[in-house]
């Protein structure tokens, strides 16, 4: 049962995916011919301007000609749909091309390659500011639902309102303006000073660079997650098996680690599993602010340049792990919560 | 040989809400002795629940103890520390079965870590000694050994009832106090549980302390019924003193009576209680049934009775009834 | 749902809501904020701010990235105000000729960056323009003669035209050996005219407080000329409560501006979004099966698209205006509060009164909107209230790159100009800390609101 069930997921979740690659490449190719389309026009105009000699009927003439022609050449003529489709194609067999403009580090072209050379990047200070989110989350969460309405529980609850509105790319800027260039105690922004230490230093010197948009990254993100775990906890504490362990003489850790956070770790694990993929993708203002070159800051050069190829690479990867992901936390599920059985069982 | 094994002196439990204090228990005494079982009968919110996890010094929050005592062995379990109550009263020497045993597994553990937790919490003994002693009281109460690798969803609920009922005896308590322990299930499963429960009774000399408001049930397996009403008792008296042929004394106890169907009579026209239950943050003075007795005068509307004994082993808490 | 119902929920609704103080500030907020759009008109110095934001015209005479005014509480050495002269004595001189003189109580020790006479006026006016000092000496700085006006704005300005007055004044007053340095100084026709007028003066001028009079003495002869609106306009170095950014706008007048624009993006995107999301998560609950598989699966595509990214391309190719901003963000935000009524519908939907509703003969839509709506309808309203913020936060996002409506002024829109003008790199706090804040306000008054009411309005949790 569980195998067909897994089947069936699976290719559900392929076929989203899909679905969703088709979608932005039919977005992207509305970009690219938009802004294309826009420079034939430019360019006819730029010609028929020079042309002196001509009569009106003929410079007309030579602006339709010439437009067809450059059509052809960028391949404006061919059916939208099978523009799409062959793009969409691509991107789902991972052939991502090259790119026209954009070059890794070592100056090369292949999307493939500058793709995976933001990624770790974008990941190194975004899942790792995940990673220290869920666990202070959650030991905010805990230590809230042990005193629900005491006095660090209103508190943190009223910090957490307070930041729910505020753009983290802001924060960054006020932190800058503070930190950078107020008090001048951490650098403006990229991965690496220049010139580049060697060695441990290089390592220091990286992680001198993360503080600041770590940091600012924390300073939101933290409250309203401990809110979440919080009210799951809470939740399972005013139900009767607790109150049962209680009466059974089990000892008050054992109640809340044991028996409390079993039962809270399915939608827990679930939500730090989700927030963790969703952090690869990086933030495309966040990391300009910070000049921070990973995926969300490529995204963004990309998009200035019209390179679809990067920006549909960028997005395949982004989304192609999160629905993976989505697919992995549906088989598992099982594992986590015993009373859910997936497929059925006797 | 007969001993008291407890003692409720007195017992005040309110639970202070923002809206006031509701006095869900308010000067509640009497005495239980081994191998007996008491009754606990009354509407909702007579505060009959609140006394079974209030005997456990549990009360659910925002409750707290306002007076009395509760003696079990003889001895004051108050004002006791939380460690002292864990290691040598709770589980120990009274335990619980609680309301709607649907809800009270953990749903993540498996039946037999929750046993064997419970065990190894009170008890040193190695692995094979107390899954052995799982397996024993789980025969006790009709159940496979295996069961213990189940759980709890996928057992049905007359299952899981059995479970807790052998969780709350394995560690050879004194007391066991039943909350409603059949009300969510069918009847047949009831019939089983409660002849389970009578066999356990006189095997392990328990006693029980039976709380539920089906008066039928109650008849049948309390040997003295204790009528509770706004937080106060009513009347408390043995099985034939309150279903006897000369019939119960406190007004209440009558309506109850009255209002429960008979089988085998011929039923005219439903009876039943005029009125709500009283409010208990500021209760009606005098005697807190007054205005829906049927027996009321003067006296009942100013003055509130206390429960006095009108026969031997019979104690009522009306004025008609001192009469 | 009769009136009278609605009225005995809401009034038990706000009996609840009053003890939420958090709730309650929300509330206040929000109302302020209001407030603060109706009276706009009223409120901001320069009224036409939002419609003629990117007109330079309209901000020619404001100091360009100055502090806001009362950053002078705060240092020592006070720099001059922007102001405005409007107020002036009208004396009549010789036959013909007419003297307006504007009083100016200056304590500054920072001069302004300029200051300017403006009017309109038509015909032919000579002007002379003298300022009296308060040490007794009367300093002509600038003769000019209007030619043939036709009722148009004319703007004179000390700093240009008064040149050459000014370092004479400063050159009978200087000592003869710092002449040559006079040429090079960096000292302008404001600092000559506030300043001691005494040796040394190129060494560092000592600022003249006291009572100035500006006399703008204008000549009537021809018998078309004729002049209004004369003021004085002082291009001081701070300015307004927020200063000015590096195009000379207000930034009050900008900020309040945005606001209601952000009142708008944020209320209407959230309440059709949350809307269309409950109903979609009802009608899925309630007719089930195959409806809700396909509903379920249209969700699932929705919430995997990402939403910055694409509203970047569409913003991007289709210059939007705020109208398509906000339906693009209704495109993505409807799908907030799906699952959660979805749950809430399936427990409705077993309940025993629908069974007696369909048992009686009660249609789809009846059962929909007559049993099932009213229930979640409070629920929702603390979803609307708590999407606000988030969109608002994505408009502000898009706008911050760029690619936001360009007829209008949103906060993320200053913000994009404070960045592309390096303001951070600067110091020019007042143009990045007050847009930023208000959106952080906004976006905690709807928190509040929304988290209050959703603690009484949720029907599951218990304890809080």
């Amino acid at each position: 049962m569980y195998k067909w069930y897994a089947i069936k997921r699976i290719l559900k979740g392929v076929a989203m995916y899909a679905l969703l690659m088709f979608t932005f490449s039919a977005l992207f190719n509305t970009v690219s011919e938009t802004t294309l389309q826009g420079q034939i026009e430019e360019q006819v105009r730029q010609e028929s301007q020079r042309l002196r000699n001509m009569k009106s009927e003929q410079i007309r003439a030579f602006q339709i000609d010439r437009r067809e022609q450059l059509y052809k050449l960028y391949k404006l003529d061919r059916p939208w749909s099978e523009r799409v489709i062959s793009r969409a194609v691509n991107a789902l067999t991972f052939k991502f091309g090259r790119s026209t403009i954009i070059k890794t580090q070592k100056g090369e072209r292949e999307v493939i390659k500058i793709i995976m050379e933001a990624l770790p990047r974008s990941m190194l200070l975004f899942t790792t500011t995940i990673v220290f989110e869920i666990f202070f989350g959650i030991w905010l969460g805990l230590k809230k639902a042990q005193r629900p309405g005491g006095s660090l529980d209103k508190s943190t609850s009223f910090i957490t309102m307070v930041v729910y509105g505020l753009p983290s790319w802001w924060l960054g800027m006020m932190l800058i303006m503070v930190f950078v260039y107020g008090v001048k105690l951490f650098p403006s922004g990229g991965l690496h000073s220049v010139p580049t230490p060697e060695g441990i230093l290089k390592v220091l010197d990286l992680i001198w660079h993360m503080i600041l948009p770590m940091l600012t990254l924390l300073l939101i993100g933290f409250w309203s997650l401990g809110f979440v775990v919080r009210n799951i906890v809470l939740g399972i504490l005013q139900e009767d098996y607790i109150m049962s362990a209680r009466a059974r003489g089990i000892p008050e850790n054992k109640v809340l680690f044991g028996h409390t956070m079993r039962t809270a770790a399915p939608p827990l694990i679930t939500m730090s599993l989700l927030s963790l993929l969703a952090s690869i993708s990086g933030s495309i203002i966040f990391e300009g602010i910070f000049s921070w070159p990973g995926l969300g800051n490529l995204y963004w050069i990309a998009i200035q340049q019209n390179d679809i190829p990067v920006l549909l690479a960028d997005l395949s990867i982004t989304t192609g792990i999160y629905q993976a992901g989505l697919v992995f936390l549906d088989l598992t599920y099982g594992f986590l919560d015993p009373r859910i059985k997936i497929g059925g069982k006797a | 040989m007969s001993e008291t094994i407890l003692q409720v002196k007195n017992l005040k439990l309110y639970y202070h809400t923002s809206k006031g204090a509701v006095k869900a228990l308010d000067d509640v005494s009497f005495d239980l002795k081994t191998g007996e079982t008491l009754g606990l009968v009354g509407e909702s919110g007579c505060g009959k629940t609140t006394m079974g996890t209030g005997l456990l010094r549990m009360p659910s929050p925002p409750g707290r103890y306002e007076g009395g005592q509760i003696l079990v062995e003889g001895r004051d379990i108050l004002p006791l520390p939380e460690r002292e109550i864990r290691k040598d009263i709770r589980w120990e020497k009274v335990s619980m079965v609680f309301q709607g045993a649907m809800n009270c597994l953990t749903p993540v553990y498996t039946i037999g870590k929750q046993m064997m937790e419970t065990l190894q919490e009170h008890r040193s003994m190695d692995k094979a000694e107390a899954q052995d002693l799982i397996k024993e009281y789980l025969g006790y109460v009709g159940l496979p050994a295996d069961v213990t690798s189940r759980y709890p969803h996928e057992l049905s609920g007359g299952m899981k009832q059995r479970v807790v009922i052998a969780t709350a005896l394995f560690l050879k308590p004194r007391l066991v106090i039943l909350d409603e322990p059949t009300t969510a299930l069918d009847v047949i499963v009831q019939a089983q549980i409660i002849n389970l429960l009578k066999k356990l009774k006189k095997t392990f000399d328990l006693s029980f302390i039976f709380i539920t408001h089906d008066l039928a049930l109650e008849a049948e397996v309390s040997d003295r019924i204790c009528v509770m009403y706004a937080g106060k008792i009513a009347e408390l008296g043995t099985n034939e003193q309150i279903y006897g042929r000369s019939g119960p004394a406190h007004p209440y106890t009558e309506r109850l009576l009255a209002a429960t169907p008979r089988l085998r009579r011929k039923v005219e026209s439903l009876s039943f209680i005029p009125g709500t239950p009283p409010d208990l943050i500021t209760p009606p003075e005098g005697c807190r049934f007054h205005p829906r007795c049927h027996k009321v005068y003067d006296r009942c509307r100013v003055e509130e009775p206390p429960v006095r004994e009108i026969e031997p082993g019979h104690l009522a808490a009306c004025w008609r009834c001192f009469e | 749902m009769k009136l009278e119902d609605a009225a005995y929920r809401l009034r038990e609704f706000w009996g609840e809501f009053r003890k939420e103080t958090n709730g309650l500030v929300g509330l206040g907020i929000l109302v302020a904020a209001i407030l603060a759009v109706v009276l706009e008109p009223w409120i901001l110095p320069f009224p036409e701010a939002s419609s003629r934001w990117r007109d330079i015209t309209y901000w020619q005479d404001n100091s360009k990235s100055a502090p806001p005014a009362w950053t002078n509480l705060f240092t020592s050495r006070k720099s001059a105000v922007a102001l405005t002269l409007w107020d002036s004595r009208i004396e009549d001189r010789n036959p013909g000729e007419k003297a307006y003189i504007f009083s100016y109580d200056y304590s500054f020790s920072r001069a302004p960056y300029d200051l300017l006479v403006r009017g309109e006026g038509s015909g032919t006016i000579p002007l002379t323009v003298t300022v009296r000092r308060p040490d007794g000496n009367a300093v002509e700085i600038i003769r000019y003669v209007l030619q043939d006006l036709a009722g148009q704005t004319f703007r004179l300005s000390f700093a240009n035209e008064g040149r050459s007055n000014a370092l004479e004044f400063l050159r009978r007053a200087e000592r003869p050996e710092n002449s040559s340095l006079i040429a090079t100084m960096s000292y302008g026709v404001p600092e000559i005219l506030f300043s001691k007028a005494e040796p040394d003066f190129v060494k560092g001028p000592k600022p003249l407080t006291g009572r100035y009079e500006i006399e703008v003495t204008a000549g009537f002869t021809d018998a078309r000329a004729s002049l209004e609106h004369l003021e004085i306009v002082v291009v001081g170095r701070v300015s307004g409560i927020l200063g000015t950014d590096s195009m000379k706008r207000d930034i009050f007048s900008g900020v309040v501006a945005g606001l209601k624009w952000a009142l708008l993006i944020g209320l209407l995107t959230s309440i059709v979004s949350v809307l269309v999301g409950v109903f979609y998560g009802i009608t899925a609950a309630y007719f089930g099966g195959r409806v809700d598989s396909v509903l379920m699966l249209i969700f699932d595509y929705f919430i995997s698209l990402p939403v910055l990214p694409i509203l970047i391309v569409f913003s991007a190719v289709y210059k939007p205006s705020i109208w398509t901003i906000i339906a693009a963000l209704i495109l993505f935000f409807w799908v907030g509060p799906v699952k959660t009524v979805r749950s809430m519908a399936l427990q409705i939907k077993e309940e025993t009164y629908i069974e007696a509703a369909k048992a009686l003969g009660a249609g789809h839509g009846r059962i929909i909107f007559r049993h099932m709506a009213p229930l979640l309808i409070p629920y929702s309203f603390a979803s609307m209230a708590l999407a606000v913020p988030g969109a608002i936060v994505y408009e502000s996002s898009v706008s911050l790159l760029g690619l936001g409506d360009a007829t209008i002024v949103t906060w993320g829109q200053i913000l994009h100009d404070a960045l592309g003008s390096g303001a951070v790199l600067s110091g020019l706090w007042w143009w990045v800390v007050p847009p930023g804040l208000l959106i952080a306000v906004m976006g905690m008054t709807f928190a509040f609101l929304g988290f209050a009411m959703d603690k009484i309005l949720h029907p599951k949790l218990k304890t809080r």
